[in-house]
């Protein structure tokens, strides 16, 4: 947006030619589920407040996309499902009102999986969204939809939420940086929710200095979310070349294992020596834990869901549904058909798993597995500044190759779950290409360390060469 | 092992309707077996940690004015009554 504030271009003119781009491009990867049809006279506004010299947010019109799980006031937001597909958001989500506080413009809502429970964006209740470098491909998810209007050019920036590697995931698949805070730097007050204690909202952006910039405006304590955590404010863009020379990094054994693709296994040594190259040390390290983090993650959220979805009763919150003919239950039975697939499989695992008799079995080993895996992480930081992994195991996969196979679904999360069950930030890079397929690096740091971690991932992305997407 | 039984009786609690979804069970009843990976974890003496949150950090419950009229948001109505789903 640098140009906008030198005058060499309106933010007028550049939404208008962002609309155009989504316009020409969006019937072919389906990253958006609305487009702000306000959007180029909100640019205008602010095209009249720079003439007139009034004081400017530093976003300068910048134009970012919403996962759809995030409320922007009076304007749609579905969660990509039939069961919300007409709900207005009566208030903002905080890290709207501090966007907008910035002069943000926000360019629609971004598709992703339903409820965010998935991580290919094929269970979108309005249809699946596409890769941009091959659109026969998945483009990851559960924030497909804004990993893709990034990659895709479709606008700068965009915010997902991240629960289990779902703004990570993405971006891995699409090419650009996707940013899982510190649990509690980011506020998640109208964030639409789905497991709380391990969810936050998240930056996917193209650059790393982008996602600090974005960090910057949306982090720090909220009084509408007691998990907020205070920051001190911290200026995540200065220092940011400060490079890692002399930091140590721990390679993680178990995301490096059975089933890892070779060309991803290859361009993890790259990005290994590269840093080394920097003035790092590596080593390996081993996290014991990480191999039952999946089952564990899985059961924790779950459960929360399980929780979190029984509001959506067509008592509380649901859509138009005639109620003669029915009695109570049957009437919230046959309303919540509208459900899809994948959300139904949690909620009833999430029923189960908690339930008396099958708690023992499930949940408090999950609590347990979660409180382990958190202590092995934290021991491992007491050697290293920061842990490095894939953060997909394997290349992007075919639509409709691995919809029916839930439990192999489940290992595509093998490397990202662990950060947000022991609440650390963890950033993906996009590092390599393999056959026209991205692959994206990801790198971990300690809870609060989110500055320090950015100064990693930059250095990291200062090496790497990408084509940009060429659709 | 799970029952897929006992799975069709949480789903009935839960007030999901999956009769005649065989198919459907039985992947739920695959994702519960591989949550069987916990047994082998050997955290059975593991504490859980739980984050303590004093009451005082708890917002305060006061009333907060909302500008907007929901009684015009509602739009499912016979005559001039606002119809409701039935709850008995």
């Amino acid at each position: 947006m640098e140009g906008v504030k030198k005058g060499d271009f309106s933010a007028e003119d550049f939404m208008s030619a962002t609309i155009d781009r989504i316009k020409n491009i969006d019937d072919k990867v389906h990253a958006f589920l609305q487009i702000n049809s306000d959007a180029v006279e909100q640019a205008r506004q602010i095209d009249k407040k720079l003439k007139l010299g009034e004081k400017i947010g530093a976003c300068f019109g910048m134009p970012i996309s919403i996962k759809d799980n995030i409320c922007i006031k009076n304007s749609k937001t579905t969660c990509a499902s039939k069961m919300l597909e007409n709900f207005i958001a009566p208030y903002d989500a905080t890290v709207i009102s501090k966007l907008k506080e910035q002069d943000a413009v926000f360019v629609g809502k971004a598709n992703m999986d339903e409820f965010a429970m998935g991580l290919t964006t094929e269970f979108s209740a309005y249809g699946p969204s596409r890769n941009p470098w091959n659109t026969d491909y998945v483009p990851g998810g559960s924030s497909g939809g804004s990993a893709v209007s990034v990659s895709a050019f479709e606008c700068v920036a965009s915010l997902g939420s991240d629960t289990g590697g779902s703004v990570r995931n993405p971006a891995s698949f699409c090419s650009t940086v996707g940013y899982k805070p510190t649990y509690g730097l980011i506020s998640r007050y109208g964030l639409i929710s789905y497991a709380n204690s391990i969810e936050q909202i998240g930056p996917i952006t193209r650059t790393v200095k982008d996602t600090a910039f974005l960090l910057n405006i949306i982090s720090g304590l909220d009084a509408n979310d007691n998990t907020t955590i205070d920051n001190g404010s911290q200026d995540y863009l200065s220092e940011i070349d400060s490079g890692i020379e002399g930091r140590k990094i721990g390679i993680v054994k178990e995301m490096m294992g059975e089933g890892i693709d070779s060309s991803v296994l290859s361009a993890t040594n790259d990005a290994v020596s590269r840093l080394e190259g920097l003035g790092a040390v590596c080593e390996n390290v081993s996290i014991d834990m990480v191999k039952y983090s999946v089952a564990a993650y899985y059961t924790i959220t779950a459960t929360e869901a399980g929780s979190n979805l029984a509001r959506y009763d067509n008592l509380r919150y649901g859509y138009d549904f005639p109620v003669e003919g029915f009695e109570f239950n049957s009437y919230i039975s046959k309303a919540r058909a509208k459900f899809g697939p994948e959300v139904i499989r949690r909620m009833i695992l999430g029923g189960f798993v908690p339930s008396s008799g099958h708690a023992g079995k499930y949940f408090l080993k999950a609590l347990k597995v979660k409180s382990k895996l958190t202590k092995e992480v934290n021991e491992a930081f007491k050697k290293y500044d920061y842990l490095i992994a894939p953060t997909v195991p394997i290349l992007p996969f075919k639509i409709g190759e691995k919809i029916n196979d839930p439990v192999s679904l489940f290992l595509v999360d093998i490397n990202t779950v662990m950060s947000n069950l022991s609440g650390i930030p963890s950033i993906s890079i996009p590092f390599a290409m393999s056959n026209g397929l991205p692959i994206g690096m990801q790198m971990m740091a300690k809870h609060l360390d989110d500055k320090s971690l950015l100064q990693a991932a930059k250095a990291l992305e200062n090496t790497v060469h990408l084509p940009e997407v060429s659709i | 092992m799970v029952t897929e039984e006992e799975i069709e009786q949480v789903a009935k609690l839960m007030k999901i309707d999956v009769h005649d979804h065989k198919e459907f069970v039985e992947k739920v009843h695959d994702m519960i077996n591989y949550f069987d990976i916990l047994d082998s974890a050997g955290v059975e003496d593991e504490e859980i940690i739980m984050k303590d949150l004093p009451l005082s950090s708890l917002r305060e419950d006061k009333h907060i004015p909302y500008d907007d009229k929901l009684i015009e948001k509602l739009n499912n109505y016979k005559g001039s009554y606002v119809r409701a789903p039935k709850m008995i």
